[in-house]
């Protein structure tokens, strides 16, 4: 009953819901992006430029950065890390939510521990990592990743494995479904939206722990970049690793959002 | 009771929940014959799905037992199948892979697969949309899906749980005869549970309706309709007022 009362709501709720899509609505988003920067460069002139540099200057600053190749280098080192990180934590937290979902005792053992792991900031263990790692190589970076990414997915995995519909378990039973049905047909098909809900959060976090273990630990990669220019007071250049990361987020967010419409069509929106 | 044999027996069942503190049947007794459309009619609360669920294998009983072909039944078989009120259809399967599902845990072969899931799609007057999720139906073709799901295994034993509940009254007498014309197509042993008397008395052979908590059986009515019916002309019927009348008095009853 739950999965369809919460597929009524989610209906209801797009009914309801004030904007549709519209096929205007990218024309007012990219017009107001353009006012934003058009305000920003005409404004720009008149302060510090230690502080604020104009659009301009960054788009100069963006094709310097490309031409020197200094961007891409960075770029690779950091999602070299990040798609690591990210590859772990998927796996792992995936595996983990579904044993601590499905069984009793592997909860029991593991809730607490997790608990307290997710309370603490995240931020407060990379020195930790560092020392663990011994500040070499890419290791404690993806590890950095991983420790940022893991617990949004074990979590969401595990509400997703125990958030089974009681009512579809009990039709597999009167099927006579066998176990392994059992997982392939109801527990893990109902765990996905919840999955990719997690990974989305995940790279969210994820991109935190990237650049935080780039600032503490590595001192490479775009992290390094955004300090490097900073401690120069070169703003302009300053501000490409950073848009850099924000395009990162987005892309990857944007990825998961296409995989889930490939993996759970039956979550495709209507109309 | 005639010299029918009888296809489900119930003795003496009884099932508690809480932990003991609430009975909800006690000693009950049932048969069911043969190809008979038995109706179990009863005041909400009364453990009437509980009672079908048992008779499935799905819960256990606390004493007394259940009896399907000489056999005790500890599990669910293969050749019952339910239709539940909810309709328990996977929203990640295409209706006709929610068709097949039976079928397919059954390892049947997949050309008869291929056949009974057409076939039973077709019968159910669910042509064309083989390919739709359950979520672009509506209520009433969630339904026809699983009628089909559960007719396509071919079961000799046919369990429905309140199954037209849901429904809206008008597509709710379209199903109802539906079932009636699958019904007569191919007379099966069929245990329906319903809290309407108006579904009872449309598609049963006989009624048992069953007391409040802890329930016992109250009385079982045959329904002396000819079929084959809809539920037009059983309503139009000169004994339905009767029947009508005794069900409401025996429930009133039940429900005071």
């Amino acid at each position: 009953m739950t999965i369809r009362e919460a597929q009524s709501q989610v209906v209801q709720a797009q009914r309801r819901r004030l904007f549709r899509p519209r096929a205007g609505d990218w024309a007012v988003r990219l017009g107001a992006i353009g006012v934003f920067l058009l305000i920003w460069e005409f404004l720009a002139p008149g302060w510090n430029p230690l502080i604020i540099r104009p659009p301009s200057a960054i788009a100069r600053a963006f094709v310097d950065l490309t031409e020197s190749g200094e961007l891409q280098t960075a770029l690779v080192i950091s999602m070299r890390s990040f798609s690591a990180g990210l590859a772990i934590a998927v796996v792992l937290g995936v595996f983990l939510g579904i044993v601590t979902g499905r069984w009793r005792t592997a909860f029991n053992a593991l809730d607490p521990l997790v608990s307290a792991f997710y309370s603490v900031p995240s931020v407060a263990l990379i020195p930790l990592i560092g020392f663990i790692f011994k500040f070499q190589g890419e290791t404690p970076r993806i590890a950095a990743v991983a420790l940022f990414c893991i617990f949004p997915v074990l979590i969401n995995t595990q509400q997703g494995v125990r958030n089974v519909d009681r009512g579809l378990l009990e039709v597999a039973r009167a099927f006579n479904t066998s176990e392994r049905r059992l997982w392939t047909d109801v527990i893990i098909p109902s765990s996905v939206p919840f999955v990719l809900a997690g990974i989305r959060l995940a790279i969210g976090r994820g991109l935190i722990g990237m650049i935080v273990a780039e600032f503490f630990i590595g001192l490479v990669g775009l992290g390094y970049l955004i300090i490097q220019y900073g401690n120069v007071f070169r703003i302009d250049r300053m501000f490409v690793p950073i848009i850099t990361v924000a395009a990162l987020g987005i892309i990857s967010m944007g990825f998961v959002q296409w995989l889930e419409g490939r993996v759970a069509p039956w979550l495709r929106r209507e109309q | 009771m005639s010299a029918q044999v009888a296809r489900i027996s119930v003795e003496g069942a009884t099932k508690r929940f809480a932990a003991g503190n609430v009975t909800v049947f006690d000693g009950l007794d049932l048969a069911v014959r043969d190809k008979e459309a038995l109706c179990i009619l009863g005041p909400s609360g009364c453990g009437k799905t509980t009672l079908l669920r048992s008779i499935h294998g799905l819960v256990r009983l606390d004493d007394g037992r259940i009896v399907i072909d000489g056999a005790d039944v500890v599990a669910p078989r293969r050749n019952v199948a339910m239709v539940f009120q909810h309709f328990g259809l996977m929203p990640w399967k295409r209706v006709h892979q929610n068709v097949a599902y039976g079928l397919e845990l059954a390892r049947l072969p997949a050309a008869t697969v291929r056949e009974r899931v057409g076939r039973y799609i077709e019968m159910v007057g669910l042509h064309g949309f083989e390919n739709s999720y359950p979520h672009q139906l509506s209520g009433g073709m969630q339904q026809r899906a699983g009628l089909a799901r559960a007719l396509a295994v071919e079961p000799d034993i046919l369990l429905m749980d309140e199954p037209f509940g849901s429904l809206d009254a008008l597509t709710r007498e379209i199903l109802q005869d539906e079932l009636l014309r699958i019904y007569q197509e191919r007379p099966r042993t069929m245990v329906f549970i319903t809290h309407s008397i108006e579904e009872a008395i449309a598609i049963g052979d006989r009624i048992v309706v069953l007391s409040a908590r802890p329930s016992r059986v109250r009385e079982i009515i045959a329904v002396d309709i000819p079929r084959p019916r809809t539920v037009a002309k059983v309503i139009a019927h000169p004994r339905f007022v009767e029947l009508r009348d005794r069900c409401w008095r025996l429930l009133r009853e039940a429900a005071a």
